[in-house]
């Protein structure tokens, strides 16, 4: 009986405390008015769920996507830089000037952005000269001028500070010797006049990519050390004179922006609050965006499309491409010789342009795609993305699949099938190790395939997956023969780091790929003035990627990113899904509208 | 007692010592290199070389050494690689907070509801309660945490959305009232805390049960039956406290988790916490960040260790230290 009634006591508290639980979960709903107060908050929200968290909120160190992304709204820019989809060539504009006219209303971007009124470019294109406006404020309210500029290149220079944009300074006069000279290469005049001078002739539209990085008010850190520069607390605590002032940051959680009502540049920010919400796990933030608690998520994969339109109608994919893609890369050369005393010799099994040839017509690229991307993703022939229309060499057939053709290719180069099956030629077998990063599910998709087709064959392929950061730096000390990884290209093209023939200056030339005539023609399309005329050299060098086969390129991927529908006015081109979030408008959501 | 703890805690100062110093040399022999995000095209490859200056990795290993060790014995840990260059001490204040509080109400949750539902399948022995408390407990153990919480996320947050997915607090929390901001708070710590404490709950009921039986059995519980005690007391007062001490062991070793965080909860249910940072400084080969939180676990657990010793003699009169 005791025993009875002693089981019935815990089995109380036991309740009690379940039922103490469950009652203050329900109170977390708050009252009637404590929920009108959420509610009205989460309409005027934008919340757009991210990988990761910002690192430093400073134009001159910002590194991570998030960073970039804050950055751009809570600065203003010297120039308004806008992707036109119909060349795939940016233009640039500013109050009075555009570097290309557009049709009227063609215009995604208000040039009232632009902190320039207009610029010159010297007739020798070894200068630009920028007018500033005399109405642009930071938020403190003194005038953004043009000794912020010379200041803010002085900090992108400086070598202790270590900018990851240092590359931008590489025309000024005095980069040639390895030391800008500051004093002649920019020049201030006055308050509103701003020059930059060239050691070379640049092209118009370089110079205008070149000297457009972001400012910051030079009296707000002119006393601040280069070397304290990186602890400096305004780097958590920025002010900038863009549509958005920083609100709060609770780092690794929570990044909240505030429409800047002061803002003339072009104008406040449409919605009230954007906040950036720190969600590692895709998983999660793929639920938050069912459940209408986020509003935009970046890269949603095209396996969880369905269940994401099941789950919440409200929610729609948009494109964007194509700016990335994924290869196989073969190295050209004998790695361990290369490594050992710097010889360059061809390699064993990659080392002919036939037999890499050989192993991208046995590769079934399309059925990757089918399988995978499905409408998401697009046969790639070389770097050159079909969204450059300007350079893109349209008559350029895709490799087929087509394994008889590989076998009798790979016999021509002598490779002949042994008795176990697999190719062999001088003794040596045709089997190597594919190598890929961890934790990447369209890689491990494709890369299955590729052992598969290869093996049809002859060829054994094993695989192995290594921790990102190893497989980074085994890649960079050109340890790998063989590897799948990807590419995401700059809109102004510039291949020589990843083809050029001289392997101590290109180290992204991890196959060891070398053709002089390669290297010839990036030079030649970098000296043309016009974009236009840089076009033969290109289709020149797709040609030559198409027929060397350095690498067997893959395919294009169209990025896929979900978005709320109570979203309206966004525009999402190459340039990023978020290229002009500061004229979005947020429609009360139908389930949260009271 | 006091002599005991003091000689304890001087003896952890070298382990722990050696441990960092462990630390220092392993993580450097691992492949990687904490310039390795500086190193892409467009960006200039003297940045990479820059920042390990900065860094003072171009120093030989045994001048590295020293200066740590100089700047540890002061109390400086450095600056963060990865983390804009905070203090290290500073990122680890930022989110010990969160850890402490999750880990805290699940331990509290762990040990009453692993405590209750091991004396009730003991007490119960083989009855149906018994079966079946220990079959789910046994259910829930064998789960994986991260399933388990994805599951609890696609049942509880998306199917039926009574709990956010993830989060520490609504879209403009801040406006709420202090009380109506801490239920917020509760609110959204009932799924992780839940999918954290249904596991370990499930594993102490086991070790309680397994440990209330054996006592249940001695001649000591039979004698305060005979004497007609009520049951309560005999279970609760004579069988209880004699059968704690495997749970006291528990209780000990549990002290590091409490700070070093529960990295899957964290990364699922987005929480800043430790598990976080310091994975995360594992794959961005942040040095200094690593060693402070080897820092924090290793001190941790040697405590935890002395602190269950404490616990046995307090329990058990017949321990002496």
């Amino acid at each position: 009986m005791n025993d009875r009634k002693f089981l019935a006591n815990t089995l109380c508290v036991a309740l009690a405390a379940l039922v103490f639980m469950l009652s203050s979960c329900g109170g977390g709903k708050g009252t009637g008015n404590d929920a009108g107060k959420t509610r009205a908050a989460m309409d005027s929200t934008l919340v757009v769920a991210m990988l990761g968290d910002a690192d430093y909120l400073n134009p001159v160190l910002a590194t991570t996507v998030t960073s970039s992304e804050i950055v751009g709204l809570l600065f203003p820019s010297l120039v308004q830089a806008e992707f036109d989809t119909t060349t795939g060539l940016l233009n640039y504009l500013t109050l009075e000037k555009k570097l290309r006219e557009v049709p009227q209303g063609q215009l995604k971007k208000s040039p009232k952005g632009a902190l320039a009124k207009r610029w010159t470019m010297s007739p020798d294109n070894r200068s630009i000269t920028y007018i500033l406006r005399n109405d642009a404020f930071w938020n403190d309210g003194k005038p953004v001028v043009s000794r912020d500029f010379k200041f803010s290149y002085m900090l992108y220079g400086s070598p202790v500070i270590a900018s990851t944009r240092q590359q931008f300074l590489a025309e000024l006069v005095g980069a040639d010797k390895g030391h800008i000279d500051f004093d002649k290469a920019i020049e201030t005049p006055n308050d509103t006049t701003l020059v930059f001078r060239f050691y070379k002739p640049v092209p118009e539209h370089l110079a205008l990519y070149h000297t457009s990085l972001t400012p910051l008010p030079e009296h707000l850190w002119k006393n601040v050390k280069p070397e304290e520069f990186r602890h400096s607390p305004l780097n958590q605590n920025p002010m900038g004179a863009g549509p958005y002032t920083l609100r709060s940051w609770k780092q690794q959680e929570e990044l909240i922006v505030a429409s800047n009502r002061k803002c003339n540049l072009p104008k406040p920010g449409n919605i009230p609050r954007i906040s950036y919400r720190i969600i590692p796990d895709y998983t999660v933030r793929l639920a938050q965006l069912q459940t209408g608690q986020a509003d935009v998520v970046e890269n949603i994969k095209p396996e969880d499309f369905s269940a994401v339109f099941k789950a919440n109608p409200q929610v729609e994919v948009k494109t964007i491409g194509l700016r990335v893609y994924d290869y196989v890369g073969w190295s050209n050369i004998d790695q361990d010789a290369y490594r050992k005393n710097g010889t360059i010799r061809p390699h064993p099994l990659f080392g002919s342009a036939k037999v890499r040839l050989a192993l991208t017509r046995a590769i079934d690229r399309q059925s990757i795609i089918d399988g995978y991307l499905k409408q998401y993703g697009v046969l790639c022939n070389t770097d050159i993305s079909p969204s450059l229309k300007w350079a893109y060499d349209n008559t350029v057939t895709p490799v087929p699949y087509d394994p008889d053709g590989a076998v009798a290719l790979l016999k021509q180069e002598g490779w002949l099938p042994g008795a176990d099956g697999i190719l062999r030629k001088n003794g040596r077998k045709f089997s190597f190790t594919l190598y890929t990063n961890a934790g990447n599910a369209r890689r491990n998709y494709a890369s299955v395939i590729i052992q598969q087709n290869l093996r049809a064959v002859g060829i054994d392929c094993r695989l192995e997956t290594q921790e990102s950061n190893v497989f980074f730096n085994n890649l960079e000390q050109k340890k790998l023969d063989a590897w799948m990884a990807g590419w995401a290209i700059g809109l102004e093209i510039d291949p020589l780091d990843v083809w050029g023939s001289d392997l101590k200056k290109s180290p992204f030339n991890m196959t060891g790929y070398q053709n002089p005539r390669v290297d010839e023609l990036c030079e030649l399309a970098k000296q043309k003035m016009n974009h236009m005329d840089a076009r033969p050299y290109w289709l020149e060098y797709q040609q030559i990627l198409f027929r060397d086969q350095p690498v067997t390129f893959l395919y294009w991927i169209r990025e896929t990113h979900g978005f709320s529908r109570r979203i309206e006015g966004e525009e999402l081109n190459i340039s990023g899904p978020f290229y002009n979030i500061d004229d979005w408008r947020l429609r009360p959501a139908p389930h949260i509208a009271p | 007692m006091l002599t005991y703890i003091f000689k304890r805690l001087l003896i952890a100062v070298p382990l722990i010592f050696g441990v960092l110093t462990l630390t220092f040399f392993i993580i450097r022999l691992a492949p990687g290199d904490p310039a390795a995000f500086f190193i892409q095209p467009g960006i200039s490859p003297n940045v990479a070389e820059q920042i390990r200056a900065q860094y003072g990795l171009n120093d030989p290993l045994p001048v590295q050494y020293v200066k740590w060790l100089a700047s540890v014995l002061q109390g400086d840990f450095g600056r963060s690689f990865s983390r804009a260059q905070q203090p290290v001490i500073e990122v680890i204040a930022s989110a010990l907070p969160v850890t402490v509080t999750i880990a805290l109400l699940t331990l509290a949750a762990n040990f009453i509801f692993g405590i209750l539902i091991g004396i009730i399948s003991a007490v119960r022995q083989n009855s149906f309660v018994d079966r079946f408390l220990t079959i789910t407990a046994l259910f829930f153990y064998s789960m994986p945490e991260f399933w388990f919480a994805l599951m609890m996320i696609i049942l509880f947050a998306l199917k039926y959305q009574f709990f956010p997915a993830s989060g520490l607090n609504e879209i403009g929390a801040e406006n709420l009232g202090p009380l109506a901001f801490t239920l917020d708070r509760i609110w959204h710590l009932v799924l992780p805390v839940t999918v954290l404490s249904i596991n370990g709950a499930a594993g102490i009921a086991r070790y309680v049960r397994g440990s209330m039986l054996e006592v249940i059995r001695q001649d000591y519980i039979r004698t305060a039956r005979a004497k007609g005690l009520p049951e309560r007391i005999v279970i609760f007062r004579h069988a209880l406290r004699n059968a704690m001490l495997p749970v006291i062991t528990l209780m000990g070793s549990s002290l590091p988790f409490i700070f070093s965080g529960a990295l899957f909860i964290e990364v699922i249910f987005a929480f800043p916490g430790m598990g976080r940072v310091t994975v995360e400084a594992i794959f961005a080969r942040d040095y200094p960040l690593i060693i402070a939180d080897t820092f924090i676990s290793g001190s941790l657990i040697v405590l935890g260790n002395l602190l269950a010793d404490i616990l046995y003699a307090v329990v058990d009169p017949r321990i002496k230290l």
